[in-house]
């Protein structure tokens, strides 16, 4: 069944705006929207890395669900059925555009890789909590590929089979991706963590 | 069990359990344990990033306008009038449907009127006490009696709306003069009035 969440002030709860947007309620559709605006948004700006471009897809995320409103039997969560729609229309925009989806398969990293130092450096542990705006530019300076499996999995909740089946790759290349991701993630946060301990 | 080996399942690790071989060495392992860390604590950070940017509220208009074209937004049926009520924001994508209803509904009663004897027509009674607001008002009026007398009525009935609709229109647009969408309103009640006038006079030289 639809969740049926209720709003304070009175407002709709999730379950009645279904209802009335299939009856063409513009005050449902518009509590639907704000629902469910943010995660959204969110989803298609940490995949595309713009603005401008979040904010279309989004638009048509929307679109594409209240025109199929009248589909909606509840059998599974309202917020799973837009989501899904979500990340289908940013991974075709995605591949409308010839960005690499996902990279081609190939295997996990050797150790040489991993764990190169500079020799005779000292590299401090990456710990605490990484405030947002750094991990969010980390995450936008990651390549198309890398991001998109770093958003789906990490910041969005999906498993690998999931993501798999979303962006037709194997599971697991979905997960050598993901390892990359937050290897490059790693460096990246490590990196800008040094340069502003140097800064005055 | 090697630091390889160890690093090729890492990120089933990170994901879910760890068997007591893979533990021992995460233990043992000064190298693996800090990358283990390192790659735990960005996964779970990556979490603060869902959900928390907002979109420009034009992302909505966009929405709801292509709602109302294709028509799944769809308003309750409204008492006949000829002009709309007022409205602090009034959306252009009901103007089309609007005005061919508009048109529709003065062919209907003027085919009507044309083929029944005067003394057979019934007046039509406004909504509520009219008067004209001003003097252009007036002549118009008087232009649509001498020619349809039992169209009067509607055209008083409706000059008092599109009026208040004007005159909320523009102290919306005075309150808030940087806002577009209060700018168009204004534009669109005035043409509301033209409109109006136009089918008046239009009536009046036939």
């Amino acid at each position: 069944m639809a969740t049926a969440r209720k709003l304070q002030g009175g407002e709709l709860s999730e379950a009645e705006a279904i209802e009335r947007a299939k009856q063409g309620d513009a005050d449902a559709f518009q509590t639907l929207y704000n629902l469910h605006k943010r995660r959204v948004y969110s989803l298609c700006l940490r995949m595309t890395a713009n603005t401008a471009e979040a904010e279309d897809l989004t638009q048509e995320a929307f679109l594409q669900l209240f025109r199929k409103i009248g589909t909606f039997r509840g059998e599974s969560a309202f917020s799973t059925w837009l989501h899904r729609m979500s990340v289908n229309v940013v991974l075709m925009r995605l591949r409308k555009k010839n960005l690499p989806v996902v990279p081609l398969d190939d295997p996990l990293e050797t150790e040489e890789e991993t764990t190169k130092k500079e020799p005779g450096a000292a590299d401090p542990l990456l710990t605490g909590s990484v405030d947002r705006l750094r991990i969010q530019r980390a995450v936008e300076s990651l390549p198309p590929g890398y991001r998109t499996i770093f958003v789906l999995h990490d910041v969005e909740g999906y498993e690998h089979n999931e993501i798999a089946e979303l962006v037709g790759c194997s599971i697991g290349n979905s997960k050598s991706q993901l390892h990359k991701a937050r290897m490059k993630l790693r460096d990246i946060l490590k990196t800008s963590r040094a340069e502003k301990a140097k800064t005055p | 069990m090697t630091c390889k080996e160890f690093q090729e399942v890492l990120p089933d690790i990170i994901d879910g359990g760890q068997t007591v071989e893979q533990e021992s060495h995460w233990k043992a392992c000064r190298e693996c344990s800090d990358l283990a860390s390192e790659l735990t604590l960005v996964s779970q950070q990556a979490k603060i990033l869902r959900g928390g940017d907002e979109p420009s509220p034009r992302v909505w208009n966009s929405i709801e306008i292509a709602l109302r074209a294709e028509g799944l937004i769809r308003q309750p049926a409204a008492a006949f009038t000829l002009v709309p009520s007022p409205a602090p924001r009034w959306r252009m994508g009901w103007l089309v449907p609007l005005t061919a209803t508009f048109l529709l509904t003065l062919g209907v009663v003027d085919y009507y009127l044309a083929s029944k004897p005067a003394d057979q027509v019934a007046v039509v009674q406004p909504a509520s006490s009219t008067k004209p607001v001003d003097d252009d008002d007036a002549q118009m009026l008087e232009a649509v009696s001498m020619k349809t007398p039992a169209m009067r009525a509607a055209y008083e009935a409706n000059l008092q709306d599109v009026n208040a609709y004007i005159r909320d229109a523009e102290a919306s647009a005075r309150n808030n003069p940087a806002d577009e969408e209060a700018q168009e309103s204004l534009m669109e009640a005035y043409s509301q009035k033209n409109m109006v006038y136009e089918m008046a006079f239009d009536r009046s030289l036939r």
